[in-house]
């Protein structure tokens, strides 16, 4: 199975990645779970032709009571993607952390990997790794590689460095490790060369490099990811490219 | 005000379920939260504390610790007492602070046990949750970390206990009693998880023929041993004169048979105006189904704890608040419950004290019957 959380500044293009990667993997006949771990709860929104699961903490929050099946927290999407978004506490209160963690112990009640038997899970992570919970996608059991989705932009490059300095500190306690970097170009000078220049430091490979896309755009203002909209365009063979070299089937650009 | 406890207490929390399971096994167990929380647990929930030493600790987790998600303090802290005591293991578990901030337990335990050489395990408990919560779990991993595998089965007839601990048998004899109880019916004894046993009798417990859970904290264990060397379980306790004669009959057959079975749980009547006793369900369930033979009344089981469905008979009900239990009892034909539940328990509804260490701590320790084989007719008309 494998197992990928995906980390990156906030506003980079996670949740684009990851539904598109998701949408790649079942296009290729895989068994794919996506849990959105953000409170704005809108990671799989692109999965869903628009529409929204329950968000686990809305549930907990509306019903008072925890959910006794998965279908009442869970939807498929496209490809019978199934789709899960944590959600967050009411803004301005609780701790969004916990609940990441309070919605993976109940997806564990659930039974829900042992019932679905995925081939790949895929984790969208709020930006940075900023506590605990928010490390939680990483723990042993969940994610064993991270993706980090990265542009040339100084806070994004940042960002990405002290995400991957966060899971380095996690290595002798059997975490996640980073799997490589997703360059998610917004095309800003010297992009390719200063995304390349912070993994040759970082000893990451590039695993991918999504360029700035106009026809992504269109298909998310459809409620779809690129991959559904269009599979044959070149920016969605960039994700196909992705997960084949995921599932151990293609190799990097790096 | 849904849940909201006005006149009852809470039971004893996940933290002590864990301390008292693993309190005889010479380990050292390490609750993860401020100072003071060792001192609910010794004062109230462990009759052992002043008789029988146990290497059990709090880590006196600070605010500013518990922000900078400072766990290598921890890590280090337990390292040295390891190094200094020589516990046959390390057991971490948290509080509520811990978990609002995630702590990941089994982590700590990795790196202790890298660090010191001695087995370490980290445990999930939350202080949110019952004391079964803490003992089942942590008497599951004892069944998962330390029972051997190339142990060969006893020649004579053998079984297990699993799940007692003083916060369900307090220190009245009870365990004793059920440990004669299955002498004068054939079984002999390879180990109670987790009392009077030590952790290399309990090593051997993969050899017996049988495990008899006796508490609901036992249960996950027992499915354990059962996954690892194939021994069957039978879930009761052998309270009242007729119910323990069945529990032996049931226990030789799933020894014979190697089939599971939960006799406390074969109840012909629910709560409803019977004999209602409240509390642990197994415990709770085998003194309602010997109500059943003993007195020829009905009786089913209220449970305000965590159970499995197949320790529950159709007509027993949880009652997780107080708005429940006052509820439920206004149904009954009598309650059996600790006395703590008596003001809860509406006029011209007799109501039998049974003291609950797990509930009412050391308050009635002293009255705490024994009932193991005694026919319930004699303790109930007293």
């Amino acid at each position: 199975m494998i197992k990928l959380a995906v980390y990156g500044k906030g506003g980079i293009g996670k949740s684009t990645v990851t539904s598109n990667l998701a949408a790649a993997f079942a296009s290729l006949g895989k068994k794919v779970i996506q849990i959105g771990c953000d409170p704005k709860a809108d990671s799989t929104i692109n999965l869903l032709s628009g529409n929204r699961v329950t968000p686990v903490m809305n549930y907990l929050r509306e019903f008072d009571r925890e959910p006794r099946r998965l279908e009442e927290i869970a939807k498929e999407g496209f490809g019978h993607v199934l789709c899960i978004e944590t959600g967050g506490p009411t803004p301005g209160l609780g701790c969004a952390g916990r609940g990441i963690l309070t919605t993976f112990a109940l997806l564990e009640d659930l039974r829900l990997f042992e019932t679905r038997r995925p081939d790949v899970v895929l984790y969208d992570v709020l930006g940075d790794v900023v506590c605990g919970g928010f490390a939680a996608p990483i723990r042993e059991g969940y994610a064993s590689e991270v993706l980090i989705v990265t542009s040339g932009e100084k806070m994004a490059l940042y960002a990405a460095e002290n995400i991957n300095t966060a899971v380095r500190n996690f290595a002798d306690r059997g975490y996640a490790k980073t799997r490589g970097i997703v360059l998610n170009r917004r095309d800003v000078e010297g992009e390719e060369e200063k995304v390349r220049a912070f993994a040759r430091r970082a000893g990451l490979p590039v695993v991918a490099d999504i360029p700035r896309s106009a026809d992504i755009i269109r298909c998310e203002d459809l409620g779809k990811t690129v991959v559904e909209g269009d599979p044959s365009l070149p920016v969605s063979r960039r994700f196909f490219a992705l997960a084949e070299l995921l599932l151990g089937e293609g190799e990097a650009d790096a | 005000m849904k849940r909201c406890a006005r006149i009852l207490p809470v039971y004893a929390a996940d933290t002590s379920g864990v301390c008292s399971a693993l309190y005889e096994l010479g380990g050292m167990t390490v609750i993860h939260d401020a100072s003071g929380c060792n001192s609910t647990y010794t004062t109230h929930d462990e009759p052992r504390w002043y008789d029988f030493d146990s290497m059990v600790y709090i880590s006196g987790l600070t605010e500013t610790e518990a922000v900078m998600g400072d766990d290598q303090k921890l890590i280090d802290d337990i390292a040295d007492a390891a190094r200094e005591l020589s516990p046959r293991f390390v057991a971490v578990c948290g509080a509520p602070i811990p978990m609002m901030v995630g702590t990941d337990f089994e982590a700590i335990a990795a790196a202790v046990e890298e660090e010191t050489g001695t087995p370490a395990f980290g445990l999930n408990t939350s202080g949110m949750r019952s004391y079964l919560a803490g003992e089942s779990e942590a008497l599951e991993t004892v069944a998962e970390k330390f029972c051997r595998t190339n142990v060969p089965g006893t020649k004579e007839l053998s079984a297990n206990l699993v799940g007692a601990t003083p916060l369900d048998f307090s220190v009245n004899g009870s365990v004793e009693s059920i440990r004669r109880w299955l002498a004068d019916n054939g079984f002999g004894l390879v180990s109670c998880l987790a009392m009077g046993s030590s952790l290399d009798e309990i090593a051997r417990a993969g050899g017996a023929h049988v495990n008899l859970v006796v508490s609901a904290g036992g249960l996950a264990a027992a499915k354990a041993l059962r996954k690892r060397f194939g021994t069957p379980y039978v879930a009761g306790v052998p309270v009242g004169a007729a119910f323990s004669k069945l529990l032996a009959e049931e226990l030789r057959s799933a020894a014979e048979s190697g089939k599971s079975g939960a006799p406390c749980a074969r109840r012909k009547n629910g709560a409803r105006g019977g004999l209602a006793v409240v509390g642990e369900s197994v415990f709770a369930g085998s003194l309602a189904r010997a109500a059943e033979l003993d007195l020829g009344e009905p009786a089913g089981v209220l449970c305000p704890l965590e159970t499995a469905p197949e320790l529950t008979a159709p007509g027993d009900a949880m009652i997780p608040g107080e708005e429940d239990a006052a509820e439920r009892f206004a149904r009954a034909g009598g309650v059996v419950a600790d006395p703590l539940y008596r003001p809860v328990c509406p006029d011209g509804v007799p109501f039998y004290g049974l003291p609950h260490e797990a509930f009412s701590g050391r308050c009635f320790r002293k009255s705490i019957p024994n009932l193991i084989g005694k026919n319930l007719k004699r303790w109930m008309k007293r």
